[in-house]
């Protein structure tokens, strides 16, 4: 136990934000001001704990467990835990909401203060979900997170965005309610078995359940965990939400929503019931599959930029089930890396594309072409983020594809063979993507100018970041694979 | 024994001094609204206090019960009165509606709900059961220059004195079959009895008439009706007191009577999913937002029927505990439809709603929680007391029940989220004259507000209170 609870004050200090980000409604230069600094002072103490904790492959991070009394008559504990994945994926979001206050710095022009406080009560709620240890705890930031991205795509989105925003609300909530009820069972048959009734997760992972059961009750979790991952057939409500949502919702959604759906998965569905997960394996596998041809298919059909890159946000999600399905611990640190690298680039494009929109009031392939001659560093990027979502080798996406995929050859050669086929796929629609806006001739009658400061130092991080995986993975692979 | 006795029936004293003198000040000095209101804020806080400092006493004095359980639903009941009288007087300042007359109805209203929840003895449990009726057929239709609200009222005096007659026949043939009129002697002698042909037709009786009062499908077809007629902080003491009394008397009918007959069982079973589901089913199409909250409030009770159904400790652990968090949240959302309406009409329409948190940002802040709360979502008081009560019925052996109850209260997030909407997300006059909240009903407010937050994230301390107040009894 630390004197200081770091990750108590890490995972509040948003929370305690968002309310005073309100407070200058007129002032939007205030609330803005803010919730950088506050971004900004979290993603400094998660590279603090990085640095500090992260030696040794992560061990010290043991020390970091927190444990509070919370609601003593149902065996509810305020627990928090870090370790290595959890404290990636911190770092993750806590990058992406700091750099989601300049990327809105244009597009969000109404209600500056709401959308700021939205942004530090997500932040919050999403470091909760990954720091969880306790499942009420657990379940509580997970609904917590709906309703602030519910108000980012349903008040500052495009055309449709009340239609986005329900329907996510309404798929979030149905997976929400197969967790809940497979929760409320674990939690009953635990007590019943035990006689101590409790939430807490290391305690319920003890429980002997009926195989049958067990299997009912994983598939519900599963189910639950799909729809945000998403997992074909749930993924419905991801193309619209991403579409109509503006860019920074975008962002979050891909770069973190969909993440914490991915560990639910790997953190929770898969350990609590490590028989079942196993004799379900196949059906994950094909599921996954699916997700990624399914996905790539439909995205070389797409128009709209933005559904291009959400349906290759499916795929690239396909992919990390694969990798949790596998259960083998490269398998696992694979998936754990495609979440990062997913994060990065697709978060990357997204911001592209909300950029390019800035310029030309569209998102459309058809208006847009040869933007190399037009805007060249703005292209670099383009080209460079589009290669690394492609798996090009030396860029970070290339990584996480091998890890997850050259283990399977060993034990499912065809899974492994249809995974690097689709690989293919997703290098033909990205492809696409490149020769269509960057090259070419030019389809736009407008003059856009190339990158500001702003948008230069919002993608060079992320571009670095690319870089860094790509080349020289070997101490984020420590930390996941302890 | 003497001074305990009147130490156990002081804030019922109190309120019916209170609603005396509120009639005798129209009497002697017509139109001092403040005085009136004055007068009765006084009694209610010093009914509330009254009863919050006198220690519980395990029994009854006289035909009342004086234990730990009482004292809850009487603190419960008499907040909730007092957060309705604040949240009336800015209404019925703005209407001319007269205080008198509203005042010290609502307090006698009072005087019957604790009265229904702590009686020990038909006889009482009845008058104040008739006590409280009458006061709201007052209440509903005080908005003279409305017709719906007239209309309002006598639906609810004829649904209730239907009711009322179902009940005393019920109690009839009780007494008949039993031979005692005190409730729990009666009630266990009754699920006692080998052969059902008094007892069956006597539970079902009662039955019909308590579901009338606390509207269970398919006795509830009074209910959008009388809440759409009637002006909002009434609907708000109509949807929350007027219920939670009569769901307090049924937690102590459900602990009277501790192995219940089969049949009973299945037509109970039957009665929750039908509310829980019919009630949100119906909810989901309602085009007006009353209406809407009506339905909502139907299938509330079906969620506490269902734990009451489960009983035992954890079931009855629920019940009181969703008791508060409910009486909370549908003061919230009446209370602030009602702080938001304007002069002539009550709000009702989705289109009225539009834009309105850029207008009224305090209320509609308010009225999106108790949505919130209403839907069940964390980190509300109203999650933690959702997951309470399935919980409950899970563990007793209700699966079937729990689920339906669950995927009913899935769908129900559906209708809520439409006023949310409308508030905040769809277009519509931003600008306009602010109006500020008047003290009274802000102080209701933002207490409603923290407290549905605080049982939400920090529910430990009202579930202590919950469990200490069972455990005495």
């Amino acid at each position: 136990m630390q004197a200081l609870p770091l990750l108590s004050i890490m995972l509040f200090l948003p929370l305690c934000g968002a309310p005073l980000a309100l407070i200058l409604p007129s002032r939007p230069g205030f609330s803005r001001a803010l919730t950088l600094v506050v971004s900004g002072a979290v993603l400094l103490l998660a590279i603090a704990l990085l640095l500090f904790y992260g030696g040794e492959n992560g061990g010290a991070l043991a020390r970091l467990t927190e444990e509070a009394r919370w609601i003593p008559q149902l065996g509810i504990s305020y627990r928090l835990r870090l370790d290595g994945i959890s404290l990636l994926l911190v770092l993750l979001t806590s990058l992406l909401i700091f750099l989601c206050v300049p990327v809105s710095r244009r597009s969000v022009k109404q209600g500056q203060a709401v959308f700021h406080c939205a942004l530090l009560l997500l932040e919050s709620s999403v470091i909760g979900v990954f720091l969880a240890d306790d499942l009420f705890l657990f379940y509580l930031f997970w609904e917590l997170q709906l309703l602030p991205i519910f108000l980012i795509i349903g008040r500052w989105g495009h055309e449709h965005r009340l239609y986005a925003a329900v329907k996510f609300l309404l798929f979030s909530l149905a997976g929400s309610f197969f967790i809940l009820a497979a929760l409320i069972s674990l939690f009953l048959l635990h007590g019943r078995q035990s006689g101590d009734y409790t939430l807490a997760f290391a305690a319920l992972r003890q429980t002997a359940i009926d195989p049958g059961l067990a299997n009912l009750l994983f598939l519900g979790l599963t189910a639950g965990f799909a729809v945000k991952i998403p997992i074909f057939p749930l993924h419905t409500w991801l193309p619209d939400a991403h579409t109509e949502a503006p860019t920074a919702g975008s962002v979050i959604l891909a770069g973190l929503l969909l993440k914490t759906g991915a560990y639910g998965l790997l953190r929770f569905a898969v350990p609590l019931f490590p028989q079942a997960a196993a004799a379900n394996t196949t059906l994950l596998l094909v599921l996954g599959l699916i997700g990624l041809y399914y996905a790539s298919w439909i995205a070389m059909a797409q128009t709209d930029m933005k559904r291009l890159v959400a349906y290759s946000s499916i795929g690239h999600m396909g992919l990390v089930v694969i990798g949790i399905a596998v259960q083998t611990r490269t398998g696992l640190a694979g998936a754990v890396l495609q979440m990062l690298n997913h994060g990065i680039t697709t978060a990357a494009l997204f911001i592209l594309v909300g950029m390019l929109d800035e310029r030309f009031h569209t998102r459309s392939l058809e208006k847009i072409g040869g933007l190399w001659q037009q805007i060249p560093v703005f292209s670099g990027f383009f080209l460079f983020f589009a290669l690394s979502a492609a798996g090009l080798p030396g860029l970070n996406n290339f990584v996480s594809e091998m890890l997850i995929l050259l283990p399977i050859f060993a034990t499912r050669p065809l899974v492994a063979g249809l995974g690097l086929a689709a690989m293919l796929l997703t290098l033909v629609y990205l492809l696409r993507l490149v020769r269509q806006t960057l090259f070419g001739p030019v389809r736009s009658t407008m003059q856009p100018v190339d990158l500001s400061l702003r948008e230069t130092c919002i993608l060079l991080p992320l571009a670095l970041l690319v870089l860094f995986l790509g080349l020289y993975p070997g101490p984020v692979l420590g930390l996941l694979m302890s | 024994m003497m001074h305990d006795v009147w130490l156990a029936i002081l804030p019922h004293l109190l309120l019916a001094g209170g609603a005396v003198s509120v009639y005798l000040c129209g009497a002697f000095r017509p139109g001092n609204q403040g005085l009136v209101f004055a007068l009765s804020l006084a009694s209610l806080v010093l009914a509330i206090a009254a009863a919050a400092v006198t220690p519980a006493m395990a029994g009854a004095v006289g035909l009342l019960d004086t234990g730990a359980f009482s004292r809850f639903y009487l603190l419960l009941l008499l907040a909730v009165c007092l957060g309705a009288l604040l949240l009336l007087q800015r209404y019925a300042h703005l209407r001319r509606l007269s205080g008198e007359v509203l005042y010290g109805t609502l307090l006698l209203a009072a005087l019957g709900m604790i009265g229904i929840a702590g009686a020990s003895h038909w006889l009482v449990f009845f008058v104040s059961l008739e006590l409280l009726s009458l006061s709201l057929y007052i209440l509903i239709a005080i908005r003279r220059d409305q017709p719906l609200a007239y209309e309002a009222g006598i639906k609810y005096f004829v649904m209730g004195a239907v009711a009322s007659s179902f009940l005393v026949f019920g109690l009839g043939l009780l007494y008949a079959a039993t031979g005692t009129l005190a409730i729990a002697p009666s009630l266990a002698a009754l699920a006692a009895k080998e052969d059902m042909v008094l007892s069956l037709p006597a539970f079902l009786l009662i039955l019909a008439g308590l579901g009338f009062k606390i509207s269970l499908v398919p006795f509830h077809l009074w209910t959008p009706d009388v809440y759409e007629g009637a002006p909002a902080p009434v609907t708000a003491l109509l949807a929350t007191g007027s219920k939670l009394a009569v769901i307090g008397a049924l937690v102590r009918f459900f602990y009277a009577v501790p192995a219940m007959p089969q049949s009973l069982l299945a037509v109970l079973w039957l009665l929750a999913a039908a509310t829980m589901l019919i009630g949100n089913l119906t909810a989901l199409v309602q085009e007006k937002v009353k209406r809407m909250l009506a339905y909502s409030s139907i299938a509330h009770m079906g969620y506490m029927l269902m734990a009451l159904l489960a009983g035992g400790r954890q079931g009855f652990t629920a019940v009181l505990f969703y008791s508060a968090v409910y009486g909370l949240m549908d003061l919230g959302a009446f209370g602030s439809l009602g702080l938001m309406s304007p002069k002539l009409r009550d709000l009702n329409d989705l289109q009225d709603f539009q834009a309105l948190g850029y207008r009224r940002p305090w209320s509609a802040a308010l009225l999106t929680l108790s949505l919130i709360t209403l839907a069940g979502l964390p980190p509300t008081g109203g999650f933690f007391g959702k997951f309470l009560l399935f919980t409950a019925a899970f563990k007793a052996g209700f699966p079937w029940l729990a689920g339906i109850g669950l995927l009913s209260a899935l769908v129900s997030i559906f209708y809520y989220q439409k006023v949310v909407v409308s508030m905040y997300l769809r277009d519509g006059r931003k600008t306009g004259r602010r109006v500020a909240v008047d003290w009274a009903g802000g102080v209701a407010c933002s207490v409603i507000f923290v407290l549905l937050l605080w049982f939400g994230i920090m529910p430990a301390y009202l579930l202590s209170v919950v469990e200490r107040a069972l455990s005495l009894n």
